[in-house]
């Protein structure tokens, strides 16, 4: 292969990659529901990317013995589908599915932490486990902001006790992005 | 190379004469003037490029709100394929500047980085991603062997080590499975194999010593952390296969005749077989049938200033200034740590310098030894 033609399909990959990026995430942007989700928000920072609010949902953790669910094992790592019913704009749990529900609206995570709870018999010997709690990514837990804004964000919070809210866009499939932070109700804007 | 000393020699012995010393002296001083001129022109621009990637990456990380985030990935993406562009022109059709060319191409490799983490910010994908390192990695990867790049060996063999960190902190299964410093030390001798498969084709040669090198740098690292007390050492049952398969491969490309002729570091190579086979045996105790936390400790120590002085011997046997400055380097956080570790009193501090010094005196008596070995040798060739 001549080095013109690695210099052309060099550009041409690199391009590809980047446009893909964008497309995959455009797509959901412009063809997803929004949604409004509950947080509780810190502010560390990306090697590579600087500052950024971490956002913990209420949907993050997931009551097993409140939220209905197809099955009743899970382990790390599996992929959950959390079906969510709109209630004045915010996604409220309403049941956990193991495969992409039909005729739900729903958003994909993936378990990164099971809390287990033990049953016991007389002697206090554990004899049952079931799962109590379930901690769920959605590959939404950072919102990145420029330097130094973020602990003005947690400042505000802070003093104010204000609610942090995030809007996300859920595509078909249930691949989630932020749109943006509300404090109060109100959109930051840098 | 030839020298000042050996030029003297020939004329004293009669085989030149004084025109033609001049003429060699003459040559030799040009040669080497060229020879430096050429390495400070790879290390200035190398180096440029460098900082000014380290600065596209950290104007990423700013997240600077004066420009739209439109404008700025069309900025950086265009830079990013304008300086290949221009690196490539530079090197292989205008080939006036081609050491600033190759320069000018790995300052691409570190932009693609910057543009993809600054699309990745744009769109808030979580952040200490391991993906997107991957995608770096996989990205400027075939840039090795389409441009004949070592730089960009280096770039991916550290991407490399990147991927494999951030991966260990989101994976936390992985942690039951191997602990932190035997992945990199097993990922250490794997890229260090890949730099020997490199060195046995003429077409890839090109990218051998610098993933040998950084393969080296793994080992030497995750030696040396686990010559500290780290409490506790767990591995599972897989760990001691990696390793004796990793001595494995080494040694079968070390015994094929016909690869080993094409091997410059014999020596370092087969230490590096001997390092696989050891650490097997140690997490394989480690397995079924574990030692105190001293005890593997202490072995590693061994380990680690047996292989230091492996890699003096090797690299003054074979003249690579580039091994000897790598054990040197080494030397020096061993001696601190263990002198803080185990020396504080002054009696056993007395004993620790006159034990570092018999060893180094004993280093002295086999290298001189060698050193008389070599002449003989020579001198019989001579005759």
């Amino acid at each position: 292969m001549n080095q013109k033609k690695i210099l052309y399909l060099t550009v041409i990959f690199w391009l590809l990659i980047f446009s893909g990026f964008i497309a995959y995430k455009e797509y959901t942007l412009r063809t997803g529901t929004e949604v409004m989700l509950k947080t509780l928000p810190v502010d560390p920072r990306d090697l590579f990317r600087g500052d950024y609010v971490i956002l913990n949902y209420e949907i993050s953790t997931l009551d097993m013995e409140k939220i209905p669910a197809e099955d009743s094992y899970f382990t790390y790592n599996d992929r959950i589908y959390l079906a969510l019913e709109l209630k004045d704009g915010y996604g409220v749990p309403k049941k956990i599915y193991r495969t992409p529900p039909e005729n739900e609206f729903y958003i994909k995570g993936t378990v990164k932490d099971v809390l287990y709870e033990w049953e016991t018999d007389e002697s206090d010997l554990a004899t049952e486990e079931t799962i109590k709690e379930l901690r769920i990514h959605y590959g939404i837990e950072s919102y990145f902001v420029p330097e130094g804004r973020g602990i003005e964000i947690e400042r505000e919070q802070r003093a104010g006790s204000k609610g942090v809210d995030v809007k996300v866009i859920v595509d078909k499939y249930g691949n989630a992005i932020i749109k943006s932070l509300l404090i109060d109700g109100k959109e930051i804007e840098f | 190379m030839l020298d000042q000393d050996l030029i003297r020699k020939w004329l004293d012995e009669g085989t030149i004469n004084h025109a033609q010393a001049e003429k060699m002296r003459a040559d030799l001083e040009e040669y080497k003037k060229e020879h430096r001129s050429k390495k400070q022109i790879i290390a200035f621009s190398t180096i440029g490029a460098i900082l000014i990637g380290i600065g596209a990456i950290l104007f990423v990380a700013s997240n600077w709100e004066k420009i739209g985030d439109t404008v700025k990935v069309l900025l950086l993406a265009g830079s990013t394929v304008g300086i290949h562009y221009t690196g490539h022109r530079l090197k292989y059709e205008n080939r006036k500047y081609p050491r600033l060319g190759s320069a000018l191409l790995l300052l691409s490799a570190l932009l693609f980085g910057a543009s993809l983490f600054l699309i990745a910010q744009i769109y808030n994908i979580n952040a200490n991603n391991s993906t997107l390192v991957l995608v770096w990695l996989l990205g400027v990867f075939p840039l090795i062997y389409g441009y004949r790049s070592a730089p960009i060996a280096g770039l991916c063999s550290l991407l490399f080590y990147l991927w494999i960190g951030i991966l260990y902190g989101e994976r936390t299964d992985l942690n039951k499975l191997i602990n932190i410093w035997d992945l990199y030390l097993v990922s250490g001798i794997a890229l260090y194999f890949t730099g020997i498969l490199h060195g046995l084709a003429e077409n890839v040669k090109h990218a051998e010593k610098t993933f040998e090198f950084m393969g080296l740098q793994a080992v030497l690292f995750a030696l040396f952390i686990h010559t500290f007390n780290l409490g506790g050492y767990k591995v599972e049952k897989v760990v001691p296969v990696i390793y004796a398969f990793l001595g494995i491969l080494i040694l079968a490309v070390l015994c094929l005749e016909r690869f080993r002729s094409k091997l410059t570091g014999f020596q370092v190579d087969a230490g590096m077989a001997v390092i696989s086979f050891l650490v097997a045996g140690i997490t394989l105790t480690a397995v079924y049938s574990p030692l105190s936390e001293k005890t593997y400790t202490g072995l590693f120590n061994i380990i680690f200033l047996g292989f230091l002085i492996l890699l003096l011997y090797a690299g003054y046997n074979t003249e690579n200034i580039g091994i000897i400055n790598t054990a040197m380097f080494w030397f020096i956080p061993l001696i601190f740590a263990r002198y803080f570790d185990f020396f504080w009193e002054l009696l056993p501090r007395s004993f620790f310098f006159i034990l570092g010094g018999l060893v180094l005196l004993a280093i002295s008596v086999v290298l001189e030894r060698k050193r008389r070995e070599l002449k003989v040798r020579f001198a019989g060739v001579r005759q």
